[in-house]
């Protein structure tokens, strides 16, 4: 049978608690509804405490001179269906017993103040406390998201992002921790280190820099025997290089907007086509440039080509000779390398690259046989913001065409 | 024998009286009724003429209180409910809490709010205020989250020489119990790690610090450990506590029972981001009550607070930042 | 209620003659200290405001001059620079406060009429009408728990616009059930700031509302210095005899603006033109000379030895160090280590 509490009630908005004074009732008796059983005082008044439906008391919890805080339960009554869906009468388990909360006490589940019938809230979503087993963090934070805490440490280390990319997050969302990166230094602490050089942390940090732009690579095969035979017939003999540089130079005069710069909604067009040259030296790579390329021929250009690799590679050269390209060519060739995929300085939106020349079979209509011929790769990279792979082909493809007339470069 | 809040209340109250010549308590119905939360039953039998009722003039009372204490007493105002202090407002933040920036002349009141929300008290019998008095100058703002500090603080507010609002959690009055009185007290303007943790960081006070715990307590079971941090002031606010706590964790959840738009809550955040940006791993939260007026319904009033469901689910996104 | 004085000097004696000349000579150092601190105001020497109480010295020098400087105390408003005067308040203290001294009671920290020296006696008002009433309860109560009430009284000065207040009410109210010996003087100058009092309050005379409160109330031409002095005086003694709190409303009109910076235009002429809208200076004169308590000779005399004290308390605060804001503490707490 439905059991309904008997509180005590809050009697007057500012009534903590109330003195029972007399039971009314006793154990097996029956009430009806709205019965005076139990009288109680309050700071300010006497007053009755009544039943919220009719039944018989089972049991009695009050004792007569004790006072109660609002909301103790006092007694119950046991009442019938009828009488408790006639009265509306709420029954034990649909009603919480208030209780006192010691501090520290393991309290109830619940509300502390109030227990809820109903939980209004969203199914909660659980956290794993960690995401592993990934070599490198795959959530859309991951690595990505460096926290003001992990920027503070990092700082603190001189670290950068791509620093950290081999860690593998135990954070929210597969997110680096402070603890991940202490864990991480800890573990390659055994290892043998040596100290960058400043040459390598330059070329870090550009490199750094450049890689924070949408980077494309195309590839085009020339054949060289023009420029070979060309340069052959000079005396002194230019760089192979230069040819390159001069036909990249009056390629682009022809199409600027390839050289452009994106700055926010604006692309920054040259001034003049100074173009770099990649020189490699000890432990990183300089990259003197060469000024008015579009303007002067390669006779022209061949001493003041010639002195800026060799200052260069002595390490001379002045910081206005290496200030202001709007593009560089990089002889990756010189190493047998057939193609590469070089990375344009962070001020510049392309670099060329030229691979080894190969000797090679070609089928000649006009022999009408296989001819052998030199043929390279030349290769552009390209800050896909400002240039598509088009303007990227169309721009190699006039490269490869005015090489194919050296004497007029 | 074990205390409530509200008998630890009663009982600095009965010992600064019997220590403190200069001790007298003023409020509505605080005399031979012994007040609407009993907070000082029995005081004016003991010590007659320094319990005094006061006619219901919250301005008034803290006027004449302010007036007492530069004549060299130190008045106990108590509040019949916090919200009702509102009416005091300009006697406590414009004539207390100006007068020795004024005049070096210190204010040594300490004025008692019963705060905070009951179930079915409604509007005008809930609310929270500390955020008021804090706001302005010259005014130092108690909130006490346990008995033993609901002891120590209010001897204490009584001792220092400035206005005190001393907000006490009209919740806990009977529903917290200590079996003893702390006797190493922190004082006043320290705060207190309630439950240590290392994943985030729960800063709150009064009657919220049970709630976080309960949250914390919950969160535990799923391996997070969560630092809750009782301010136990909001007014001074202790920044070293709160800092060298999010230190620790790198998230903060800054938790209160007063209705959002400014106050503590933001109040914290805003102190740890300035001078803790580099301690977070996420953008801190706030969780407040909500922007309306107080709910009379219980189950209203439950919803329109933080409660432990609420923390947690908090605390969830949170650690999910 | 008790009705109002006769117009004749009904206190007599020795004593009561020293009463009068020195009220006369407080009314005349106010008068002349407040035409100079208006005079500072309009060369742009004093910012902020200045607040004179021209026409009202005769009712707040009788309050100042009445009451006892050792031990009674005095929270004055905005026109009360007689009472504060008469209780004895150095004139360089108002020229200091105006002018934003370091050296001043309120160290430029606070201005103009709003200074004083709580610790003697002395509560420095705020801007919210009604508040003071309270506060020399409180100050009352005090002394009452210290055994130290006897033969104090405490007094305050309000306008007609603060008895609309809710705390003038509150304050009265409480001071009424306490029974404490305060006196109270409400200044019905006919205007708060520009508001008439028939938009003030709707009882025909303010002095009715003590009978409300269960105070005695008293009424008196605010503009005769021989009845203002006799009311008041009388008030005090009642106060101070133990019969509870006295109201004394006294009736004129103020002959100034708000402050220097209304020229008080919306004042009809025929106000002004009225009983109401005389100069209790030139009545005080002329009474204290009729009576033979003092002789013109002597009055001009206090004039120019006012001008005088009045020139050296400017010119010394004038010559004062300014408050430095890099030397501020700017500490809102006394208590030491409490960072907010």
């Amino acid at each position: 049978m439905p059991q309904v509490p008997i509180i005590m009630p809050q009697l007057g908005e500012s009534i903590a608690e109330a003195k029972i004074i007399r039971l009314n009732i006793a154990m097996g008796d029956s009430v009806v509804a709205d019965q005076e059983i139990i009288e109680v005082e309050t700071n300010k008044a006497m007053m009755g405490v009544t039943t919220l439906c009719g039944g018989t008391v089972t049991e009695i919890r009050a004792e007569e001179g004790v006072e109660y805080a609002v909301g103790s339960l006092l007694g119950i009554l046991e009442a019938t269906e009828e009488e408790i869906s006639r009265t509306g009468a709420p029954t034990i388990g649909e009603q919480a017993e208030p209780e006192l909360l010691d501090e520290g006490e393991e309290g109830e589940e619940g509300n502390l103040h109030f227990r809820q019938t109903e939980q209004s809230y969203e199914e909660p979503k659980l956290v794993e406390p960690s995401v592993r087993g990934l070599p490198v963090p795959a959530g859309m934070k991951g690595a990505h998201y460096i926290s003001p805490r992990m920027r503070a440490r990092m700082d603190e280390l001189g670290l950068r992002e791509a620093d950290i990319s081999a860690i593998a997050g135990s954070g929210a969302g597969g997110r680096v921790t402070v603890e991940d990166l202490e864990q991480f230094l800890e573990y390659i602490s055994d290892w043998p280190d040596s100290a960058a050089s400043p040459m390598r942390l330059a070329v870090a940090d550009a490199m750094r820099r450049s890689w924070s732009r949408p980077l494309a690579s195309v590839g085009l095969p020339v054949v060289l025997d023009p420029v070979l035979e060309h340069r052959s017939r000079q005396n002194p003999k230019p760089g192979l290089t230069l040819y390159v540089l001069r036909a990249f130079a009056i390629a682009l005069s022809e199409q600027p907007a390839t050289a452009g710069f994106l700055i926010g909604e604006k692309v920054v067009h040259p001034r003049a086509y100074d173009i770099g040259i990649a020189v490699q030296v000890e432990d990183g790579v300089v990259v003197p440039v060469l000024r008015n390329v579009d303007q002067l021929r390669v006779p022209e250009l061949a001493e003041e080509y010639g002195q800026l690799v060799r200052k260069a590679r002595n390490r001379k050269l002045t910081p206005e000779q290496a200030q202001g390209g709007i593009a560089t060519v990089t002889n990756f060739g010189t190493f047998g390398l057939k193609w590469g995929t070089p990375i344009p300085l962070p001020n510049e939106t392309l670099i060329l690259g030229l691979a080894a020349g190969i000797k090679q079979p070609r089928w000649s209509e006009e022999v009408g046989a296989f001819v052998p011929v030199t043929e390279t790769e030349i290769c552009l990279t390209f800050d896909h913001r400002v240039v598509d792979g088009g303007g990227a082909g169309l721009l190699l493809q006039r490269i490869g065409t005015l090489l194919q007339a050296p004497e007029k470069l | 024998m074990s205390a409530t809040y509200i008998d630890a209340i009663h009982q600095a109250q009965r010992e600064l009286l019997a220590e403190r010549d200069d001790v007298f308590l003023y409020g509505q119905d605080i005399g031979g009724f012994g007040g609407a939360f009993k907070a000082t039953k029995g005081l004016l039998e003991e010590f007659p003429g320094r319990v005094m009722d006061s006619p219901i003039s919250e301005d008034a009372m803290v006027g004449m209180a302010i007036g007492a204490a530069i004549s060299g007493m130190r008045p106990i105002v108590e509040m019949q409910f916090a919200d009702f202090s509102s009416i005091a407002f300009n006697q406590i933040a414009n004539h207390a809490g100006t007068h020795y920036y004024r005049t070096g002349i210190p204010v040594p009141i300490t004025v008692r709010l019963p705060c905070g929300g009951t179930p079915g008290s409604g509007p005008f019998h809930s609310q929270m205020v500390e955020t008021l008095y804090a706001h302005y100058p010259g005014i130092i703002v108690a909130t006490p989250a346990t008995v033993s500090d609901a002891y120590h603080l209010l001897k204490e507010s009584v001792e220092i020489d400035d206005p005190v609002v001393f907000c006490e959690h009209k919740f806990l009055y009977r529903w917290l119990k200590t079996s003893e009185i702390d006797p190493e007290p922190l004082p006043l303007g320290m705060a207190r790690i309630t439950r240590p943790g290392k994943h985030a960081t729960v800063v709150t006070y009064s009657a919220m610090v049970h709630e976080a715990v309960r949250a914390a307590d919950r969160l535990a079971k799923e391996g997070w450990e969560i630092e809750v941090v009782d301010l136990r002031s909001v007014k001074p606010l202790d920044m070293d506590t709160v800092i060298a706590s999010v230190a620790r964790t790198g998230r903060l959840l800054a938790l209160g029972e007063g209705f959002p738009w400014g106050g503590v809550t933001a109040e914290v955040v805003s102190r740890v981001v300035a001078e803790g940006f580099h301690l977070l791993d996420a953008p801190p939260l706030r969780l407040n009550s909500k922007d309306t007026p107080i709910p009379y319904h219980p189950d209203l009033w439950a919803a329109h607070r933080p409660t432990p469901e609420s923390i947690l689910e908090k605390l969830r996104e949170l650690l999910n930042l | 209620m008790e009705s109002s004085a006769a117009s004749a000097p009904i206190i007599s004696g020795r004593l009561d003659t020293d009463l009068i000349r020195r009220t006369l000579r407080v009314m005349i150092i106010s008068r002349t200290l407040e035409a100079k601190l208006s005079s500072l105001y309009k060369a742009g020497k004093i910012v902020g405001g200045v607040y004179l109480g021209t026409g009202q010295e005769a009712f707040s020098a009788s309050l100042g001059c009445c009451l006892n400087q050792e031990k009674d105390i005095f929270a004055p408003l905005i026109r009360d620079q007689a009472g504060r005067t008469g209780f004895g308040e150095p004139l360089i203290e108002a020229t200091r406060t105006y002018l934003g001294s370091a050296l001043g009671p309120m160290r430029g920290r606070d201005g103009n009429i709003h200074r004083g020296r709580p610790a003697e006696r002395r509560p420095a008002m705020i801007s919210h009408l009604g508040t003071s009433v309270s506060l020399v309860a409180g100050m009352l109560i005090a002394r009452r728990m210290k055994g130290e009430l006897a033969e104090v009284v405490g007094a305050t000065c309000v306008g007609d616009g603060a008895t609309s207040t809710g705390a003038f009410h509150e304050g009265l109210n409480l001071a009424a059930v306490e029974k404490l010996p305060i006196v109270v003087l409400v200044a019905d100058n006919q205007f708060a700031y520009s508001t008439p009092r028939e938009r003030q309050f709707a009882c025909e005379n303010l002095v009715d509302r003590a009978r409300g409160y269960g105070v005695t109330g008293r009424e008196v031409d605010a503009t005769n210095l021989f009845e203002c002095l006799a009311v008041v005086h009388e008030a005090v003694k009642a106060a101070r005899a133990g019969e509870g709190p006295q109201m004394v409303v006294g009736k004129l009109l103020r002959l100034c603006g708000h402050g220097e910076h209304d020229d008080a235009s919306y004042v009809a002429p025929e106000l002004k033109d009225s009983k109401l809208g005389r100069d209790c200076l030139e009545i005080g004169i002329q009474q204290v000379v009729d009576e033979g308590l003092a002789t013109s000779d002597e009055v001009d005399l206090w004039k120019s030895e006012a001008a005088e004290e009045v020139q050296e308390a400017v010119a010394n605060a004038q010559t004062d160090p300014a408050p430095d804001p890099y030397q501020d503490d700017w500490q809102a707490f006394s208590s030491k280590g409490i960072n907010s």
